[in-house]
């Protein structure tokens, strides 16, 4: 039997010819970022998904041996610190990607009608990996990790009306136990991994359902074909994405830290992941009330406010003109100062 | 039954069905959903606890010590004229675990910069209220926490 019967075989029981040539066929448009980006985002999200398979299968997740698995890890099975190293950056891009892709939405006023189940469901999609990687950052269980275990679920207190219930959920119990470990790693591994990937396919399928709308003269510029053109760009992006991933886990030092003890101080070095410098910021630099609310409530409450306005934008803003850029650009220029007066 | 009527006990038929199918799937899934929910949501026991803090001629003037009370983290702090205080060790600002400071006699803590007296009255940074002093006592040379 020769390659190609068999070829025909699978094709005629799976319809796989008329699919390629039918997908493969459909025109886009050479010049709109968002597409490579969508790319992007599922490359990343599949490494994340592979090289977190490999870590799952020897991470520990109770208080007692979390630290000491980690450490393992990266000592002692091979490749282990390359398999840990690419995961953490291809977690740390793929929420970088998704925060540079929201905001380029803002600046270009994208988000307005009919895409506006795009935009929410993309704010969503961002939000879910922001909690990926505040996950992540804990299940090392370092003292660092530890801080931020604490520091993390008392800010979810502070979510106006849930934020009890919230906290309570997050810690499982009062406190910050084992229980909590083992929460933080159930959602690390099965419900934002499940949410995550439903909500890919909301996200894209909102994409081709909303009606066509044009922002940019670009995106009615030159078309090219799915096949072969678009997937040859699409490989070149993913091999550039590859190379840097790969190059930052191998020459980037991770120090893991010291294990994390119930009985010990809050390190002075405890941050929270970069994305959250900004609020971390906020939080030292604030006085102890704010509008007779103590400081951390108050500030929970703005954010859970802002969260809101953003995630409701197309409702707010029907036509993405230039006061929501203005305040994207100051937004950002904000969140640039207040990080690096975190670093400092 | 004439066609329009045929048509119209058709369309009925399925838009009877078409409730009872989306009924049933809302019946089901809020019966799923209260014991799962009512799963996840861990009880709120306060137990009354009593940690040990070691003897007390082990423990230098001028110090603190950690120890775990039901879960929490405790400071016991013996002061530079001989006395105990302890106290929730939970900052609370945000939760960070507090420490004495031997030079400054007074208590920090290190991640949002806040500041108790060594009577755990919070006095500089964002910390909105005193730490929760706990009960001390010795029995027998030995120090106790009590929670309250």
């Amino acid at each position: 039997m020769k390659a190609h019967h068999i070829s025909n075989w699978f094709s005629d029981r799976l319809g796989w010819r008329a699919l390629s040539s039918d997908v493969g066929g459909r025109l886009v448009s050479a010049r709109n970022p968002n597409i490579y980006i969508g790319g992007v985002i599922l490359f990343l999200f599949a490494t994340q998904i592979a090289s977190g398979v490999l870590l799952l299968l020897h991470y520990q997740s109770s208080a007692e041996h979390a630290f000491e698995s980690v450490t393992r890890i990266a000592g002692e099975y091979p490749y282990g610190d390359l398999v840990r190293g690419v995961h953490f950056w291809s977690g740390q891009l793929l929420v970088g990607t998704l925060l540079f892709q929201l905001v380029l939405s803002m600046l270009r006023g994208s988000f307005t009608a009919p895409r506006e189940l795009v935009w929410v469901s993309g704010v969503v999609i961002t939000t879910v990996a922001a909690a990926f990687a505040f996950t992540g950052s804990v299940l090392p269980w370092t003292d660092d990790a530890y801080a931020q275990a604490r520091v993390g679920s008392q800010m979810a207190g502070y979510v106006p009306v849930i934020g009890g219930t919230l906290l309570r959920l997050l810690r499982g119990g009062d406190e910050i136990t084992s229980q909590t470990l083992q929460k933080v790693f159930g959602f690390h591994v099965a419900v934002l991994p499940a949410s995550f990937t439903l909500l890919l396919v909301l996200h894209f399928y909102t994409i081709r359902s909303a009606p066509r709308v044009t922002t940019t003269p670009a995106a009615d510029g030159e078309k090219i074909p799915m096949y072969p053109d678009f997937v040859v760009r699409m490989a070149a992006i993913i091999v550039g994405v590859l190379v840097v991933v790969v190059s930052l886990a191998t020459f980037v030092a991770r120090p893991i830290g010291n294990a994390a003890d119930a009985t010990a101080a809050s390190p002075a070095s405890a941050r929270p992941t970069w994305f959250l410098l900004p609020v971390h910021a906020l939080l030292k630099s604030a006085p102890t009330t704010l509008l007779g609310v103590d400081s951390a409530r108050f500030i929970g409450g703005a954010l859970t406010g802002l969260y809101l306005l953003v995630a409701a934008l197309p409702f707010v803003d029907k036509r993405g003109g230039r006061v929501t850029t203005g305040i994207t650009c100051g937004a950002l220029v904000l969140a640039a100062l207040l990080t690096i007066h975190a670093l400092y | 039954m004439s066609k329009d009527e045929k048509a119209t006990a058709e369309s009925g038929r399925r838009d009877f069905l078409g409730m009872a199918i989306v009924g049933t799937a809302a019946a089901l899934g809020v019966t799923a959903a209260v014991p799962g929910i009512s799963f996840l949501r861990p009880d709120s026991r306060r137990v009354i606890g009593t940690a040990s803090a070691g003897k007390v001629h082990d423990f230098q003037l001028g110090t603190g010590r950690m120890v775990l009370l039901d879960d929490r983290p405790v400071l016991i702090i013996r002061l530079p004229e001989g006395g105990f205080r302890a106290f929730l060790a939970a900052c609370t600002h945000l939760g960070c675990i507090v420490k004495y400071s031997q030079e400054r006699n007074r208590i920090e803590c290190p991640c949002h910069r806040g500041v108790y007296s060594i009577e755990g009255a919070n006095v500089s940074g964002p910390p909105p209220r005193p730490l929760e002093t706990l009960k001390v006592e010795v029995e027998s040379g030995e120090i106790f926490v009590r929670s309250t």
